[in-house]
């Protein structure tokens, strides 16, 4: 027969859950829907920032600022104490930069293939090594659970293949999707116009501007756009 | 070498008050040469379901030609301590003779010192079998215990255990009885100070180690016990036996002042275990570097250090060794996630034998900041970023994934440098007052060679270029950054520009002074 407990001692529990819960319901949310982008006209068109548990595809030329883009956003996860990752399969990313948009760089992961792909190579028919092992890293890393934002950058044809009957390319994005979610990390695609579009919940195309990147929110039913200067 | 009249009154009347050493919990692990044995005899058949002691062999530790410890299916055969091992093998057969390596002993007396150092600000080593820990601190490690000291000892028998050790312990007041009580006396409480004597008078005189010759004579007398001594007249000891009579004495009453010899380990601990039989597959050698982890991790605990890089090598059968190094994202001391790294780096190693023998080095520690500060109070992130972190290096290589170093160098290819990734406790506060002038314009964007690039212009003014035969008109021009050194070595003097080119976007091109060509370097991405 159960021991009954006497009634004070209840209540001292149940109000001590309360204040359990009280606490916790007090702590700060670090699992945010969103990371800021640290742009607040990006973030504006974002509805707040970069959704978590989603990829975000940010395409632009060479010189366009999707790069610092990114960035930022890894800038803004790294100043509150997150994790970020930055896969460079081009292995171009410059660390300095990175600095001087504010990402603290003890936090900042960098993952570079062996051999880098060359530029060039978004138009190639089958993945380059390198291109391979930076889906491979990305989805590893959005899938963990430690990383806040994760950025990948790899030159990426539509249509594809890891080697001869391998995967497509458009399959292993749509596997980063599901790692993403998984982890719960906001991944952060940047590709180049004509390159492999990816399975993404939101799509910027950024343009060099006269006074800046030009940030428009993609897809077929907006048009909404940002000079961010 | 009698004693002056005056002596002894003043030894009668410290009969009345004994000086007592300080508070020490005495550690005593019996047979340590037989338990270290049997301890590295991992067994690796059914992970953690060990296996029944009847299944172990029979086995004896020799030392000079005689048994000097011997497991109970040992004994239950008729092997003795102090049978010659030609004794011992006839009286048991299929027994396994191990001979006695007292330097091994001392290293695993020593590792278990090191573990027990996580409960004691000080530890000394008393050779064959004995710890020595600073019970002083006890109600300030064990504060929340009822009894701060009884805790202290139960936990140094379990962290023993935890090492694959069984061991007894006890607080009392003096190196002396505190270890005669640990080796002789019974399983008990603490020993207040005021018991102390009383404790110890039920011990054989031999708990005391007097020297050989006080002993002896003071068993011709018919003192066959500690108490038996305590109770002896100080004065007429000292005048028969001198001060060793009187030292002798006092430490039947309990009285030791002499302070304790702390030890300091000087190397990383490593731990290591022969597999009873060569194993191919992951999982059974995942359960024997367990063991490893634990020990190696309570001893680093011990200490205050978390590992940063573990090696783990193996010895494979017949011929071979694989090495493994295993970079850890924070300093740690917990085996669970030492283990989280080994799964993963073990799962993806093809290896050309069958694993005999393993050992686990801790490679690098350094002073273990508190595991929930390290990663936004959020300890399982740090396991799963471990986890990733293993994963990564396994596939692409140690330097694949790694944390940009700034590096005070003007060539821009030079300016950082990769350093292992470390989750660093976040930072608070910001940096300081200070305002620092704003860097100069760099790319996100470098590329590994310069790309040339064909200059056109216009009256000495440049308003195109040409990048693999293709001709992007500039947009707007920088001011130049002359960036220049390293005259000892590789000189380089180049001339920086931010350049806006149509249908290019922002990029970085420089002209080499010396020859003065044009090159396109990065880009403002």
């Amino acid at each position: 027969m159960p021991a009954v407990r006497p009634a004070c001692e209840v209540r001292e529990v149940i109000q001590e859950l309360r204040e359990r819960i009280q606490r916790i319901e007090r702590r700060p949310v670090r699992s945010d829907r969103v990371v800021a982008s640290g742009w607040v006209e990006v973030d504006g068109l974002l509805g707040g920032g970069f959704p978590r548990g989603a990829l975000a595809e940010i395409v632009g030329t060479p010189g366009s600022g999707k790069t610092a883009l990114a960035l930022s956003a890894a800038a803004r996860a790294t100043a509150e104490g997150a994790l970020a990752a930055f896969v460079d399969a081009r292995g171009e990313l410059y660390a300095p930069a990175a600095a001087a948009l504010g990402v603290d760089l003890e936090r900042l992961l960098i993952v570079r293939p062996p051999a880098p792909a060359v530029r060039g190579s978004a138009r190639a028919r089958e993945l380059a090594p390198a291109v391979r092992d930076a889906l491979w890293a990305a989805e590893a890393l959005l899938g963990s659970g430690a990383f806040a934002v994760v950025a990948v950058d790899a030159p990426l044809a539509a249509g594809a293949r890891a080697g001869a009957g391998g995967a497509s390319a458009e399959a292993m994005l749509r596997r980063l999707q599901g790692a993403a979610e998984k982890g719960g990390a906001a991944g952060l695609w940047l590709g180049e116009p004509g390159s492999c579009r990816a399975p993404a919940a939101v799509r910027l195309e950024v343009a060099a501007g006269a006074e800046g990147p030009v940030v428009r929110r993609g897809g077929p039913d907006t048009g909404a756009y940002v000079d961010v200067a | 070498m009698s004693m002056s009249h005056e002596e002894a009154t003043q030894l009668e009347l410290g009969a009345a008050r004994p000086v007592l050493g300080p508070r020490l919990c005495a550690v005593h692990v019996p047979d340590l040469a037989l338990q270290r044995v049997t301890r590295a005899r991992a067994r690796t058949q059914g992970a953690g379901s060990g296996s029944p002691a009847g299944d172990e062999p029979p086995l004896a530790v020799i030392g000079e030609g005689r048994v000097v410890a011997a497991t109970p299916a040992a004994r239950a055969s008729g092997v003795r301590v102090g049978d010659s091992a030609v004794q011992a093998e006839a009286a048991c057969a299929g027994l396994v003779l191990v001979p006695h390596d007292a330097e091994a002993d001392r290293g695993a007396l020593e590792a278990l010192a090191e573990a027990l150092l996580a409960l004691a600000p000080a530890a000394e080593v008393v050779l064959p079998d004995v710890l020595l820990l600073d019970a002083s601190g006890a109600r300030v490690v064990a504060r929340d215990e009822p009894d701060p000291e009884a805790a202290i000892a139960a936990r140094a028998v379990a962290i023993a255990g935890e090492l694959g050790y069984r061991a007894r312990a006890v607080v009392a007041n003096g190196r002396g009885p505190a270890r005669a009580l640990a080796r002789f006396g019974a399983v008990a409480p603490p020993v207040p100070p005021g018991r102390l004597t009383a404790a110890l008078a039920r011990l054989p005189l031999q708990a005391l180690e007097l020297p050989g010759p006080v002993a002896a004579r003071l068993r011709a007398l018919g003192i066959h016990d500690a108490g038996a001594l305590a109770r002896l007249p100080a004065s007429g000891l000292g005048q028969r036996f001198g001060e060793a009579g009187v030292a002798a004495w006092r430490l039947a009453r309990g009285e030791d002042p002499s302070p304790l010899a702390p030890w300091t380990p000087s190397v990383l601990p490593s731990e290591e275990v022969e597999l009873e039989a060569p194993v191919e597959s992951a999982e059974p050698l995942l359960f024997a570097l367990k063991r490893l982890c634990d020990r190696a991790a309570a001893r680093l605990a011990g200490r205050g250090l978390g590992a940063s890089r573990l090696e783990l090598v193996l010895r494979l059968d017949p011929a071979g060794t694989a090495r493994l190094e295993i970079a850890l994202a924070s300093p740690s001391a917990a085996a669970s996630r030492w283990l989280l790294v080994l799964r993963e780096r073990i799962g993806m190693l093809r290896l050309e034998g069958a694993v005999a023998r393993a050992r686990l080095e801790v490679a690098a520690a350094s002073p273990a900041p508190p595991e929930q500060l390290a990663l936004a109070d959020r300890p399982e992130q740090l396991a799963a970023l471990d986890t990733v972190l293993a994963r990564l290096a396994a596939r692409l290589g140690a330097d694949g994934a790694f944390a940009a170093e700034p590096v005070d160098r003007h060539r821009p290819e030079a300016a950082y440098r990769a350093a292992p990734f470390r989750a660093s406790p976040r930072r608070t506060g910001g940096g300081g007052g200070e305002e620092d002038a704003p860097p100069p314009p760099r790319p996100t964007r470098l590329l590994a060679a310069p790309l040339p690039l064909v200059a056109e212009g216009e009256g000495g003014r440049l308003t195109a270029v040409r990048l693999e035969g293709r001709a992007f008109p500039v947009a707007a021009l920088s001011p130049p950054e002359r960036l220049a050194g390293e005259w000892w070595d590789r000189p380089f003097d180049r001339e920086y520009r931010r350049a806006r080119l149509d249908g290019l976007g922002d990029c970085w091109i420089f002209r080499d002074v010396a020859t003065g060509r044009l090159w396109l370097h990065g880009f403002f991405d």
